[in-house]
């Protein structure tokens, strides 16, 4: 019966060896496909080492014929990632005069930070991958980039277009690594950032009005101011934890207080072997312990996002805010102003978090390394530094005399940069010391700021994670 | 001859009353056409889901941050993930989702299941099913995104709603000891349309008959549901259980979405484990490793499930 037979044969395919016979040459077929595809980079890596030199000798060719700046026609392709309304204005204006000027096209692709992190380590391999990209700085991103040979050695270019002169030493290293990417903050130069940061205290002026504050001048005046408000029934500091990374901006604006910018440079940038555990995080960490336990921060904070807790600040819930300039185009100028971290005395000047923004870097293999040069160039001039400033956010450069109003938020960010910077007092993000630091330091934190762990085993379990970090390599 | 079409759609659990189902057609005549008609499928099978799956095992023995040449290695990876403290817990946060994506959805919607159909059709069938369907449709991203803010403390419904029975606001996704039942609940929202259906579906297809011819015998609610309900459902619990299951071990897009693993781990889960070793530790070799054992893990697990499976009568 044909019938029976067929239908034998179709149980047969939902059963045994048959198709498992079948499924064994699919296999097969696929590992010889699996086999073809290629899981190194041995070409890809040795060919950018090769080209970085010649790159690097046409980029000094090209400065020295100083008006000749690339092809008109051509196309530059650039990744960024200012995607927050304000900026991305600033950065429409800044590449439409450029490409005026230079009859060029820009292709511009904008992600988020963390998109941005993920995507550019395979697109800088790529022959059509951007340009010029914003590279996060770090080992596991800069420092990965530069390892493979991706990225062009700018030392020369920074000495010929006087980025050396315009940003100290201490803000470049941010962006140095050794030729292999072993060593960071010393060695070669692979980036330049437009914007800067600081990490300060906002507070609302028209609630220090009413309750009768002043700007404090030392740290102890800062804890009273705190206790004061808590006192009046309002919240101190606002504050929202739940993306985790801006308890690292608290508890580091302390921790700051406390330590110098030699121990931050050695342990972050892992010279010297410097440890975390020190007795001065251990006291950063009960001091933090204190705000919460006396109700400093806002209530729940825990499940509160960056993006609501700035969004309520700006709206005028809480009194204070610890974050970073980057947000102080979202304030309004006339209500809100900015102080630094004080130190034990009012004169002193302690270490801030902060540096340059997400640094331009270009492609080792581009083709086309002067018009690319220029593009950098231009997005930390004074033009550019100008256009942040009216944007309400803090360039890396000097903007022209008159662009930063007097009494303004702006101005108060600026004065505290520049303050920072003259004082040689710019301190790190602590979670860049190992590429597993920002993982353990965001969940010691979350731990420490619910109050279930002691500030000694908070200290001493991060620095049994650094030392495992820097021997496992 | 009352029925000669083959039925399609869940496997089928009870046969009409000892009749065999027969198919039609005539493919005796031509033996190669089903290999023919496979081939295409065949091929984009094996170069979009085989080949990459077993690329990924390759790369799982070496060392390669996605960058430079990479390194051979061998086992240690594998070696290095049987000590990792932080991937048995991740497992074991996998393990208590199966609770919400799986055993939670299943019973609930038996429940309902039981409820409903006593011994007559169920009313108003449609409404459910498009009803409770939708947290199937939306997408996953969007699902979580949505729950974030409903969660939040300062203005979130659930808040707002448990405020007006005297709970005080909680900070749902930043505290350890709820963050995971919090992510749980929300799967439970997702995956409890799904198993809902799927036994409505199931339910219609049991013969009015044998709930009648049960009653006559002097069986009561429970034993029809035992002996009646629940062997006509198997077919179906064993796809709900199936497909769930796997969504369970493989959850990613929910927990990076609300929580980011978070707070202190919490919420970490298999997936988000890959996630964080590929692209941001850059240790593609190890998210490897991680991602191998899931599949071979899920692989056995179904496997297990599946043999629950009736087998034709």
């Amino acid at each position: 019966m044909v019938g029976t037979r067929v239908r034998t044969g179709a149980r047969d395919l939902l059963r045994a060896p048959a198709p498992l016979r079948s499924v064994i040459a699919l296999l097969l077929l696929a590992l010889l496909v699996a086999g073809c595809l290629p899981a190194s980079d041995d070409g890809a890596g040795e060919g950018a080492a090769e080209e970085d030199g010649a790159t690097e000798a046409a980029a000094d060719d090209a400065t020295e014929e100083a008006t000749d700046t690339g092809g008109e026609g051509e196309t530059l392709v650039v990744w960024d990632q200012w995607a927050r309304g304000v900026e991305g204005d600033v950065v429409d204006q800044l590449n439409a005069e450029f490409e005026e000027e230079h009859g060029v096209t820009i292709q511009r692709e904008t992600k988020t930070l963390d998109d941005l992190n993920a995507t550019i380590g395979l697109a800088m391999g790529q022959p059509d991958g951007p340009d010029v990209a914003q590279v996060n700085q770090g080992r596991s991103d800069m420092g990965a980039l530069v390892e493979a040979g991706l990225l062009m050695d700018l030392t020369q270019v920074a000495e010929e277009r006087g980025w050396t002169e315009r940003f100290s030493e201490n803000l470049l290293n941010r962006n140095m690594f050794s030729e292999d990417g072993s060593q960071f903050g010393t060695g070669n130069l692979y980036g330049v950032a437009p914007q800067a940061e600081i990490v300060g205290w906002y507070y609302n002026k028209d609630a220090f009005d009413e309750l009768g504050l002043e700007v404090p001048t030392t740290f102890e005046e800062l804890e009273a101011l705190l206790a004061d408000i808590a006192a009046a029934g309002e919240t101190p500091i606002t504050f929202g934890n739940l993306d985790a990374w801006p308890a690292i901006h608290t508890y580091g604006a302390v921790q700051h207080t406390l330590v110098d910018t030699d121990y931050l440079n050695d342990f972050v940038f892992g010279l010297g072997d410097a440890d975390f555990a020190i007795p001065e995080n251990v006291e950063a960490a009960e001091t933090i312990q204190r705000w919460v336990e006396a109700g400093y921060f806002t209530d729940n904070f825990e499940g509160i996002g960056y993006d609501d807790s700035w969004a309520q600040f700006a709206a005028g819930e809480g009194v204070l805010m610890l974050t970073g300039s980057w947000i102080s185009g979202e304030l309004d100028a006339e209500q809100f102003g900015f102080f630094l971290t004080p130190g034990a005395s009012p004169d002193e000047v302690v270490p801030q978090i902060g540096g340059q923004g997400v640094p331009l870097a270009i492609r080792a293999d581009t083709e086309h390394p002067e018009l690319a040069i220029e593009y950098v160039d231009w997005m930390v001039s004074e033009r550019a530094a100008q256009l942040w400033a009216e944007a309400g956010l803090l360039p890396s450069g000097t903007p022209p005399e008159g662009t930063v109003q007097e009494g303004t938020l702006l101005a108060e960010v600026v004065d505290a940069w520049t303050t920072t910077l003259d004082n040689d007092a710019v301190g790190h993000y602590l979670d860049w010391a190992t590429p597993t630091f920002y993982d353990e330091l965001t969940a010691e934190l979350q731990q420490l700021l619910s109050l279930s762990v002691e500030p000694q085993e908070f200290v001493d379990r991060l620095q049994a994670d650094v030392e495992a970090a820097r021997s496992g390599g | 001859m009352a029925d000669l079409a083959v039925r399609e759609g869940a496997p089928r659990a009870l046969s009409r009353r000892g009749q065999r189902p027969r198919p039609t057609g005539h493919a005796g005549t031509r033996p190669w056409l089903p290999y023919a008609l496979l081939a295409l499928p065949a091929a984009v099978y094996g170069t979009f889901i085989v080949a990459p799956l077993l690329s990924t095992v390759r790369v799982s023995f070496y060392e390669w941050n996605g960058l430079s040449p990479p390194r051979w290695v061998g086992l240690d990876n594998y070696r290095e993930l049987l000590g990792d403290a932080g991937f048995w817990q991740a497992l074991l946060h996998n393990g208590v989702f199966l609770a919400f994506y799986t055993v939670i959805p299943v019973a609930l919607a038996f429940l309902l299941v039981v409820l409903l159909t006593q011994e007559r059709a169920v009313r108003g069938l449609s409404v459910y099913r498009v009803g409770l369907f939708v947290p199937q449709v939306v997408p996953m991203v969007v699902v979580g995104v949505v729950w974030r803010w409903m969660y939040s403390p300062v203005n979130g419904v659930v808040n707002a709603l448990l405020g007006l029975v005297g709970v005080e606001p909680q900070p749902w996704l930043g505290q350890a000891s709820t963050a995971l039942p919090a992510v749980g609940v929300v799967a439970t929202w997702v995956q409890y349309g799904f198993a809902m259906v799927l036994f409505l579906a199931g339910v219609q297809r049991i013969d009015r008959d044998l709930f009648d011819a049960a009653a006559v015998d002097g069986a009561g609610p429970w034993a029809r549901f035992r002996h009646v309900t629940l062997p006509g459902l198997r077919g179906e619990i064993v796809v709900a259980l199936t497909v769930s299951m796997i969504a369970a071990l493989r959850v990613f897009d929910l927990v990076f979405v609300m929580t980011r693993g978070g707070p202190a781990n919490a919420t970490d889960v298999v997936a988000f484990e890959i996630w964080q070793r590929a692209f941001q530790l850059r240790q593609v070799g190890d998210a490897a490793a991680v991602a191998t054992v899931l599949v071979v893990l899920i692989l056995a697990l179904s496997r297990l499930v599946l043999r629950l499976q009736p087998s034709d009568a």
